[in-house]
């Protein structure tokens, strides 16, 4: 039978099980299933056990409960409030003010977290009832938010970087170190941006605060320096080469502990409290990419990703055409998919394609989680506007509105990525130089 | 039938969060390991306790409603259609789960059967960590079932435990 065929009819059975409500992972085990068994001659029943078995204990995923459980013990301590009465000093002489305290909120909580609805909902808890005390403009004040909640699948180590290592088989270090110029990249371009709107909209932003003298602002942010150091800790074993990501992850975790500890806020309860939650978590993740492993097997064995690498590259799209079709792929995708389960959908059938056009894998990797962002951020389906939309009290109209332009600088943030590659490749040759 | 239903998921999950906690524990003695000049390999125990971690939670997950599925369609369902709709993916699930779960049980015994050792250093005979897969599946299958019953008998079923991962620590903290 014609490939395209069989990829159109294995497609068909995939859109029909996950729109019936079916478990993401359940439907990817059975779609592969069918491709085995009906359009293969090799025994299906035991590839599925042994494919599973042998993706379960992978030592790369290793990483993934780690950093997940990591996350959840800094989430339980008094991060939330931390961040607002530790960032607000420095950057309330900004213009925009206090809005900045959003942005760079998140991109600290990003490196915590990796998952960025819980990035968006630690830090709005405490800064949306500050700024709206302040008679900040509250469209601003949301739509940085749901902007910047972005950030915790960029700003390493994300959870959605370990996802995508493990179904393209890349390096996760050199993702994780691949992330970090974009994400800084993404901050400036929030910032600049409530800096030029400040300057069209004075009236809109409160006059700052007295200026405080440095130590006074040291004292303030005294509680976030030491999570500062944790994050810059990991990251940097990383980039140093010192650690794999599994043993910088469970740095993280003891550091984390530690630091709960002295601050008072462990105690057996939110111990085992952030395991239990990191374990599902985690079991939701990976079963997601067991389901993905054996689809890809199952499509391995009948050649599709080959095949529509083929089929694409005979259309004689540029590359540069074939990324704007992703992209709209990708946002369709979106509305009905969360983020992990977009990437190990689809990077087995789209990385052949990509690399075909002469895109670069790591580079890949980050241009997917960018689009993800976005998709986080278009309705029916974008999980920081639901997080929004629960904690403001705004209907999803409005706070879709406040995001737009944040959604529109995260697009000039791909075309940036996308006409300079440098600006994730380069840290990640500096690394593979040394 | 339900307390003991429900003390299974409990203690699987627990179990599954153990040895989460027992990923970490290795990886420091490696790095201790490394540090005062004697060689242990966690590569190895690492990835089966994730695997441990992985198959024994995945009963618990289910019930906490932590597993996802698109419910952009089925959430508009009301009445029978909704019912059926719930029936139709318990019994589906069931159904594979089961598939997967037997076909698990000649997977272990063959490893058994010809003494298959993992390739490391540990060499831990394979048969050992597959059976805890083997247990988690099969606590996964009875999960399913559980779901399928309580749905049919008209109550709600676990996976439709109102859920938003996100704002659970919101409601703790506070």
């Amino acid at each position: 039978m014609d490939i395209l065929i069989t990829t159109g009819v294995l497609g068909l059975a995939l859109i029909v099980l996950l729109g019936g409500g079916l478990w993401i992972s359940v439907t990817l085990m059975a779609v592969g299933y069918l491709a085995i068994d009906v359009f293969s001659p090799a025994p299906a029943g035991s590839l599925l056990a042994t494919t599973v078995w042998d993706h379960s204990w992978g030592w790369a995923l290793t990483a993934l409960p780690l950093f997940v459980w990591m996350g959840e013990i800094l989430f339980r301590s008094r991060l939330s409030e931390d961040m607002f009465s530790g960032l607000a000093p420095w950057v309330d002489r900004l213009p925009g003010s206090l809005l900045h305290v959003n942005i760079v909120g998140c991109g600290v909580m990003a490196a915590v977290a990796g998952s960025s609805s819980v990035t968006c909902a630690t830090v709005g808890r405490m800064s949306l009832p500050e700024l709206q005390r302040r008679g900040y403009n509250e469209t601003m004040a949301i739509g940085t938010l749901a902007g910047s909640g972005t950030l915790g699948l960029l700003i390493p180590p994300s959870i959605m970087m370990i996802v995508y290592g493990i179904s393209a088989q890349q390096s996760i270090s050199r993702l994780f170190i691949a992330g970090i110029v974009p994400g800084l990249l993404i901050m400036a371009l929030f910032m600049g941006y409530v800096m030029i709107w400040s300057a069209f909209n004075r009236g809109a932003v409160p006059p700052a605060d007295e200026p405080l003298p440095l130590m006074e602002k040291l004292r303030r942010s005294r509680r976030l320096i030491p999570i500062l150091m944790l994050i810059a800790g990991v990251i940097g074993s990383i980039y140093g080469g010192y650690a794999t990501p599994t043993e910088a992850a469970t740095l993280g975790v003891f550091g984390a502990l530690g630091l709960a500890w002295v601050t008072g806020a462990l105690s057996w309860q939110s111990f085992t409290q952030s395991l239990m939650a990191a374990m599902r978590t985690s079991c939701m993740i990976t079963a997601i990419i067991l389901g993905a492993a054996f689809l890809s097997v199952g499509m391995a064995f009948l050649g599709i990703p080959a095949a529509l690498a083929a089929w694409v590259s005979g259309l004689g799209l540029s590359p540069g055409m074939l990324l704007v079709l992703l992209t709209l792929i990708y946002m369709v995708l979106g509305c009905f998919l969360e983020g992990a389960s977009m990437i190990v959908l689809t990077t087995s059938v789209a990385l052949p394609m990509v690399v075909g056009a002469g895109f670069d894998p790591i580079w890949f990797g980050i241009y997917l989680i960018l689009v993800v962002e976005m998709a986080q951020l278009t309705p029916p389906v974008g999980f920081n506007l639901f997080v929004l939309h629960g904690m403001s009290g705004r209907d999803m109209w409005t706070v879709t509105k406040a995001s737009l332009p944040f959604f529109g600088l995260l697009v000039v943030g791909v075309a940036l990525c996308a006409m300079f590659p440098g600006i994730v490749t380069y840290l990640p040759n500096l690394m593979l130089a040394r | 039938m339900r307390k003991g239903l429900d003390l299974l998921y409990r203690v699987s999950g627990g179990i599954a969060a153990f040895f989460l906690f027992m990923i970490a524990a290795t990886i420091v003695a490696q790095i201790a390991g490394r540090f005062f000049g004697f060689t242990i390999d966690s590569t190895e125990s690492g990835g089966f306790f994730l695997a441990g971690t992985t198959f024994m939670g995945m009963a618990h997950t289910l019930k906490a409603g932590n597993h996802v599925r698109v419910s952009l369609l089925v959430s508009k369902f009301k009445g029978p259609l909704a019912w059926l709709s719930d029936i139709w993916i318990c019994l589906f699930a069931a159904f594979g789960c089961g598939y997967l779960t037997w076909q698990t049980a000649s997977m272990v015994h063959d490893s058994w059967r010809f003494g298959d050792l993992s390739p490391g250093l540990l060499a831990v005979p394979f048969w050992i960590p597959q059976s805890v897969m083997l247990a988690g599946l099969a606590i996964l299958t009875i999960a399913f079932l559980d779901e399928l019953f309580l749905v049919l008998g008209r109550h709600s079923p676990g996976y439709a435990t109102p859920h938003e991962t996100a704002l659970d620590g919101i409601e703790e903290g506070e």
